[in-house]
C-alpha cells in the first residue's frame, strides 16, 4: 500500500523547477539520465522531516518554505575586487583561487594559470565526457535515501573536479570559492570532487560566502566527494560564512580514506540561518588518521546541524572529532556523531567530543553521540558538554581592566580556538579566526 | 587613600553574612597587612574591593581617593587603579598569556587616557618586568596560567600587577605556595612598587613574608570584623599566641 503524501510548496516547486530547467542543465545523455533518476528519487522521498531518525532535530520539510529558482551567476557583473571583499579573511591567504558565482564557474575571476601537481576542471565542462561523468558521480553509492543529495544530483550546475597528482605536494592552498551574489534570491547546487593521489599532500578550502548587497535569502546545496589516496595528506576546510537573513546551506561530504593517509577536515558555519552539514567518512585502508573538527556559530533563530558518520571498516585506524558551537539568541545547534567500528576493525582508536557555549538562556544545543562497536580490541569514547561563559573567568578578565565585551570575545575565541587549532595551518587558522571575529563583532 | 567604612557583606545568593562591619583606612604610601583565621572573610574583603558580584554589600561603603567604588564594574575599578592578586589565580585555556597581558595593559591604558603600547613596546616592557620576577617569557606564550605550578601562578599575578601599574594593590596570600627564593623575588617585586602614590593591602598567614615586605600596620580580621590593629610587631605576637583570643563572642 502506498500512502499519498501531500507535497509541500517547496517540494512541488523543486520538482517543477527541475522540469523547467532540465534542458539547460549541463551534461551528456548519461548525466541527464542520472539527473532524471535523482529528480524522481527526490519526488518520492520529499524533503526530510522529523519522523526520519537522522532528521529528528532538523525538519527540512517544515523549515524550507519555498524553492528558490536557480539563477546562474555566469553573466553577473563582478570584479576581482568584489571577490576579495566577499572572501574577507581568506583574501590574506596566498592561494590558488577558483571562483563560482551562484553556482557557475567564473574563469575571469579565478587565478589564472595552474599549480604544479594540480588539475582543476569545471564540472560543467567535463559532464559531456563519459569518463569524467563516471568519476564525478561514482563516489555517492549507497545514498539512495539521501534526498538532499538527490536534489544536488538533479540540479548540479557546476563545481570543481580537482585532481592532485600522486606524490605532488601543493605549495599553495587551493581555494574553491562560491559566492552568492545578485539582488534576486536564488538556489545553487554545487558539486566538487577532490581526488588526492597517493603520497600527495594538499590543502583545499571550500568557501561559501556572499557579496555585500546580495539578496537576503539564498539556498545552497553542496556535495563534495573526497578521495584521499594511500599515504596522502589532505587538509580540507569548508567555510559557510554568509550574512543573509534567510540563507539555507545543505552540505554533504563523502570521504574515502586510503591506507595510512592523514585527513584533516574542518567546517566553519556562521551567518547561516538553516544549516545541515552531513559528513560521511569511510576508512578504506589500514593505519589511516582522521581529524574532523568544526565550529558553528548561531544567533537569532539560526539552526545549525552537524551530522556525521565515521565508518571504521578496516583495522588500525584513528579518528578524532571535535565540534564546538557558540549559540546566542534563540539559535539551536545540533551535533549527531555516529562512530561505527566494524567487526574486522580491531585496534581502532576513536574519540569524539562536542561542546557548546550558550550565550543566551533561549539558545539550545542537542547532542546525540552514538557508538556502534562490533570489534572487541578497540579504544573508543565520546563526550558532550554544554555550558555558559565562565563567570569566574569573566571576573578575572574584568579585574585586569578588560571590559566585558572584550572579555567575552576573548573567552569565546579561546573556546573555538581549540578546534580551529586542529587545522594546523597558520594561514588558514588565522582566516578562520578572522571569520569568527567578524561574526562576534556583529 | 582607601577608606572602608562599616562594610557589611553577604553572599549574593544566600543570607549568610561574612563581613560584619569592617572599618579600615590605608593612606597612600602605606602598606597594611591583614591576618586572620581561615574562613574569617579576608578573601571576601579582597573580592569585594575588586568588585566580584558573588558578594553583596548590604551596608557601609568603600572609598578610593574619596569616591565610592561600589557602583563601579570590576574593569572600571581596575582602570581607577585597583588590582587584586588572587589567592587562587585562574587558568584561561586557549588565551595566550601575552595576548591576555597586552589586552589588559592596553585596556587599562586606554581608560586612563594613555597611548596604547605597540607590540614591540609591549614586548620590551613585558620582557623587562618578567625578567625582574624571574619569569621566562616563553612561559607567557602558553595559555594564561595553564599548567603553571602554584608558585608560577603567584609570580604571574605579580607580573600582571607590575604591568597594570595599579595604585591600590590587594595581595591575597601571594606568599603561599612560593619557595624561599621565589618569596624573595616576589617580595622584591612588591617592594619595587611601593611608592608614595600607592596604597597596599597584603593578606597573609605568615609573619615570614612581613620580614621581606615590612608593613606599616597589621590588622587582625576574625568573624567578619577587624579585631585588632597594631604595628609590625603584632604579627610576631600572633605567631606566638595564635587567634585564640579572638573567639566567637569577640565578634
Ligand atoms: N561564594 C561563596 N559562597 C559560599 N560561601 C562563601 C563564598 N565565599 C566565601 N564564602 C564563605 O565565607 C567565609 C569567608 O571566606 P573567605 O574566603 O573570605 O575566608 P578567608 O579569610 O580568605 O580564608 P582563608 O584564610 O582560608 O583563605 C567562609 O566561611 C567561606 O566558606
Ligand atoms: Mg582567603
Amino acid at each position: 500500500m502506498t500512502v499519498a503524501v501531500m507535497k509541500t510548496k517547496a517540494e512541488q516547486s523543486f520538482a517543477e523547477g527541475f522540469n523547467e530547467m532540465r534542458a539547460t542543465l549541463p551534461g551528456s545523455a548519461a548525466v541527464r539520465e542520472a539527473r532524471e533518476g535523482a529528480a524522481r528519487r527526490f519526488e518520492e522521498l520529499g524533503l526530510p522531516h522529523r519522523r526520519i531518525e537522522e532528521w529528528k532535530y532538523t525538519d527540512l520539510r517544515s523549515a524550507v518554505k519555498e524553492a528558490l529558482p536557480a539563477r546562474s551567476g555566469d553573466k553577473l557583473a563582478m570584479t576581482i575586487a568584489d571577490v576579495i571583499v566577499a572572501i574577507g579573511p581568506l583574501a590574506q591567504i596566498d592561494a590558488h583561487r577558483i571562483v563560482f558565482v551562484n553556482g557557475a564557474h567564473r574563469p575571469d575571476l579565478s587565478t589564472p594559470g595552474s599549480l604544479a601537481g594540480l588539475e582543476v576542471e569545471s564540472l560543467a565542462s567535463t559532464l559531456e565526457d563519459a569518463q569524467a561523468t563516471e568519476f564525478a558521480l561514482s563516489g555517492f553509492a549507497g545514498q539512495d535515501s539521501n534526498a538532499v543529495l538527490a536534489l544536488n544530483t538533479a540540479y548540479m550546475s557546476d563545481g570543481a573536479i580537482v585532481r592532485v597528482h600522486a606524490e605532488a605536494e601543493l605549495e599553495k592552498p587551493l581555494l574553491l570559492v562560491n559566492i552568492r551574489a545578485g539582488a534576486q534570491p536564488c538556489f545553487a547546487a554545487v558539486r566538487n570532487v577532490l581526488e588526492v593521489g597517493a603520497k600527495a599532500s594538499a590543502r583545499i578550502v571550500e568557501a561559501f560566502v556572499s557579496l555585500p548587497g546580495a539578496a537576503g535569502d539564498g539556498q545552497i546545496n553542496t556535495a563534495t566527494q573526497i578521495n584521499v589516496g594511500d599515504e596522502a595528506r589532505l587538509t580540507h576546510v569548508k567555510i559557510a560564512a554568509d550574512d543573509g537573513s534567510g540563507v539555507t546551506h545543505l552540505a554533504n561530504w563523502f570521504a574515502r580514506l586510503g591506507k595510512a593517509c592523514e585527513y584533516r577536515g574542518f567546517q566553519l558555519t556562521q551567518g547561516v540561518n538553516l544549516a545541515r552539514n552531513q559528513i560521511q567518512v569511510a576508512f578504506d585502508g589500514e593505519d589511516a588518521k582522521l581529524d574532523l573538527s568544526g565550529v558553528f556559530l548561531g544567533r537569532g533563530t539560526d539552526h545549525v546541524d552537524t551530522t556525521l558518520v565515521v565508518d571504521h571498516a578496516v583495522p588500525s585506524c584513528e579518528s578524532r572529532e571535535l565540534f564546538k558551537g557558540v549559540l546566542d539568541g534563540h539559535s539551536r545547534g545540533i551535533f549527531q556523531g555516529k562512530i561505527i567500528v566494524q567487526a574486522v576493525a580491531q585496534k581502532t582508536d576513536g574519540k569524539q567530543m562536542s561542546q557548546a557555549l550558550l550565550l543566551s538562556p533561549d539558545a539550545e544545543f542537542d547532542s546525540k553521540p552514538e557508538l556502534e562497536i562490533f570489534a572487541d580490541d578497540v579504544v573508543c569514547g565520546h563526550g558532550a558538554t554544554c555550558a555558559e561563559l565562565d563567570k569566574d573567568l569573566m571576573f578575572y578578565c574584568q579585574s585586569r581592566g578588560i571590559p566585558t565585551d572584550v572579555a567575552r570575545v576573548l573567552l569565546i575565541e579561546s573556546f573555538i580556538g581549540e578546534a580551529v587549532a586542529l587545522v594546523e595551518d597558520e594561514a588558514i587558522n588565522e582566516a578562520l579566526m578572522g571569520f569568527a571575529r567578524d561574526w562576534l563583532s556583529k | 587613600m582607601l577608606e572602608i567604612k562599616n562594610l557589611h557583606v553577604k553572599i549574593a545568593e544566600e543570607d549568610k553574612p561574612i563581613l560584619k562591619g569592617i572599618d579600615l583606612v590605608v593612606p597612600k604610601g602605606e602598606l597594611h597587612a591583614i591576618m586572620g583565621p581561615n574562613g574569617s572573610g579576608k578573601s571576601t574583603l579582597a573580592y569585594v574591593l575588586a568588585g566580584r558580584d558573588d558578594y553583596e554589600v548590604t551596608d557601609g561603603d568603600i572609598l578610593w581617593n574619596g569616591e565610592s567604588i561600589l557602583e563601579m564594574e570590576p574593569d572600571e575599578r581596575a582602570a581607577a587603579g585597583v588590582f587584586l592578586a588572587f589567592q587562587y589565580p585562574m587558568e584561561i585555556p586557549g588565551v595566550a598569556g601575552l595576548t591576555f597581558l597586552r589586552t589588559a595593559t592596553n585596556a587599562v591604558r586606554r581608560k586612563r587616557g594613555h597611548e596604547e603600547l605597540t607590540t614591540p613596546e609591549f614586548m620590551k616592557l613585558v620582557k623587562q618586568k618578567a625578567g625582574e620576577l624571574n619569569i621566562d617569557v616563553e612561559m607567557l606564550k602558553r595559555p594564561v596560567n595553564v599548567g603553571f605550578s602554584g608558585g608560577e601562578k603567584k609570580r604571574s599575578e605579580i607580573l600582571q600587577m607590575a604591568l597594570l601599574e595599579p595604585t591600590l594593590c590587594v595581595l591575597d596570600e601571594t606568599d603561599s605556595g612560593l619557595d624561599i627564593d621565589a618569596l624573595k623575588v616576589v617580595s622584591e617585586g612588591v617592594n619595587a612598587l611601593r611608592s608614595p602614590e600607592r596604597a597596599m593591602l597584603v593578606i597573609t598567614h605568615y609573619q615570614r613574608l612581613l620580614n621581606y615586605i615590612v608593613p606599616d600596620k597589621v590588622h587582625v580580621l576574625a568573624h567578619g570584623k577587624i579585631q585588632r590593629s597594631g604595628g609590625k610587631e603584632l604579627a610576631l605576637e600572633l605567631e606566638q599566641s595564635g587567634y585564640g583570643e579572638f573567639g566567637e563572642k569577640a565578634a
